[in-house]
């Protein structure tokens, strides 16, 4: 286990990261209720989007993406698959977050205020809210589930790896 | 103990990284089918085959009450244009009568709306409609239509004028629930949306009443 680190260090960067995956799967957690508990509403928001026409997969998307970050948050709160939890967590962050900015951008332009003073309910299960602090947001999520990538932070996990790798 | 931090997704290690891809894929499948079996059991599930849009009814959505300061853009695709506006155009083009603010009134006070010939359909959820309705409102989510169809279907098809609300301003639900019900077989004749929505008719200080239909509860407008 010897890496080159000072013991404490190695302590200090484990802690951080259970507590940066604790606080990940909190928000997943609370956002995901959030919209579950009101699946109209978020369908409402969605479809604003105009991601698809089928209404078959907007309803899905609606029904659906709320019950998926609960999951995702669960897993990461239980120490479960944090990896491929946080990979996913992050393929879902990207996108949202460019649609996200690009509704922004579509609202800022028809009203002709400054980008920050656009403020909106994005569907993203925290309601309206002003565009840059969204934007900040999403990118501390995204670095987070980024560094869980990293493999850091095992300690208090139910099964960290759910797959164990033969190869190692 | 061996490490398996960033070390192990470095080039040399590849596989960790394959490991890593596969977990994601098993999240993804097991995620979704619970997603999938949580929707269905939750009460508050939508139905995945229902179209809540029927003919493509506008974006101009609103989960919030429209009360909100100019500069608040919440839900609206075009904010710089009256949304009301736009609600009355797309009312049009589907072939359903916008009624104002006094002719909502006119009919609330038509002696055919003690009689039942004249109804009013609220559009909205249970909550905003026990918080407070036009009295003698039924209550019509329409994206829960299956709970209320039974007593409102009877009932409208025995009115002769029916007046569906729901917040005002952007809200479409309105527009939603007179399609619905014009879908299952309402003459369209009969089928009027109040723009103003309850919104207005509080700000007016018309009456309104709380609790469930009839229910004889009057709420103060003012508050």
């Amino acid at each position: 286990m010897n890496t080159g680190q000072p013991n404490w260090k190695r302590i200090a960067l484990n802690l951080s990261t259970v507590l940066m995956r604790w606080l990940l799967g909190a928000v997943f957690l609370y956002t995901g209720l959030s919209k579950a508990l009101h699946p109209v509403d978020f369908l409402k928001l969605v479809r604003q989007y105009d991601l698809v026409q089928s209404y078959w997969l907007l309803n899905s998307i609606a029904a659906g993406l709320p019950w998926f970050e609960i999951f995702c948050g669960l897993l990461l709160l239980a120490g479960v698959a944090v990896r491929g939890a946080a990979l996913t967590l992050l393929l879902m962050l990207v996108p949202l977050t460019v649609l996200v900015h690009h509704r922004a951008l579509a609202i800022q332009s028809a009203l002709g205020i400054a980008f920050c003073a656009v403020k909106f309910d994005c569907g993203c299960g925290t309601g309206v809210v002003f565009i840059c602090h969204k934007l900040l947001e999403n990118f501390l999520l995204i670095l987070m589930s980024g560094w869980l990538l990293t493999g850091y932070g095992r300690q208090c996990s139910l099964r960290f790896d759910l797959i164990k790798s033969n190869s190692r | 103990m061996k490490d398996d931090s960033i070390q192990s997704l470095a080039p040399g290690r590849q596989p960790a990284v394959k490991w890593v891809l596969l977990e994601a894929v098993l999240v993804v499948v097991f995620g979704a089918l619970f997603a999938v079996a949580a929707n269905r059991v939750s009460p508050r599930g939508l139905a995945l085959t229902r179209n809540f849009f029927p003919e493509g009814t506008g974006r101009l959505v609103s989960a919030t009450p429209p009360a909100a300061p100019a500069h608040d853009v919440t839900n609206t695709h075009f904010p710089a244009i009256d949304p009301a506006q736009i609600v009355a155009a797309k009312l049009r083009e589907k072939g359903l009568q916008l009624i104002d603010r006094s002719q909502a009134v006119q009919l609330f006070h038509d002696p055919r709306f003690q009689q039942n010939t004249v109804v009013f359909v609220d559009a909205r959820d249970e909550q905003h409609y026990r918080e407070g309705h036009i009295p003698g409102a039924y209550e019509f989510d329409p994206y829960r239509p299956e709970k209320y169809f039974d007593a409102v279907l009877p009932v409208c098809k025995a009115a002769e004028q029916i007046v569906v609300y729901c917040n005002g301003g952007d809200c479409d639900d309105s527009e939603t629930a007179a399609l619905l019900l014009r879908d299952v077989g309402i003459a369209n004749q009969k089928l009027v949306v109040y723009g103003g929505g309850i919104t207005e008719w509080t700000t007016d200080g018309l009456p309104v009443e709380t609790g469930g239909r009839n229910s004889a509860n009057p709420r103060n407008p003012g508050k």
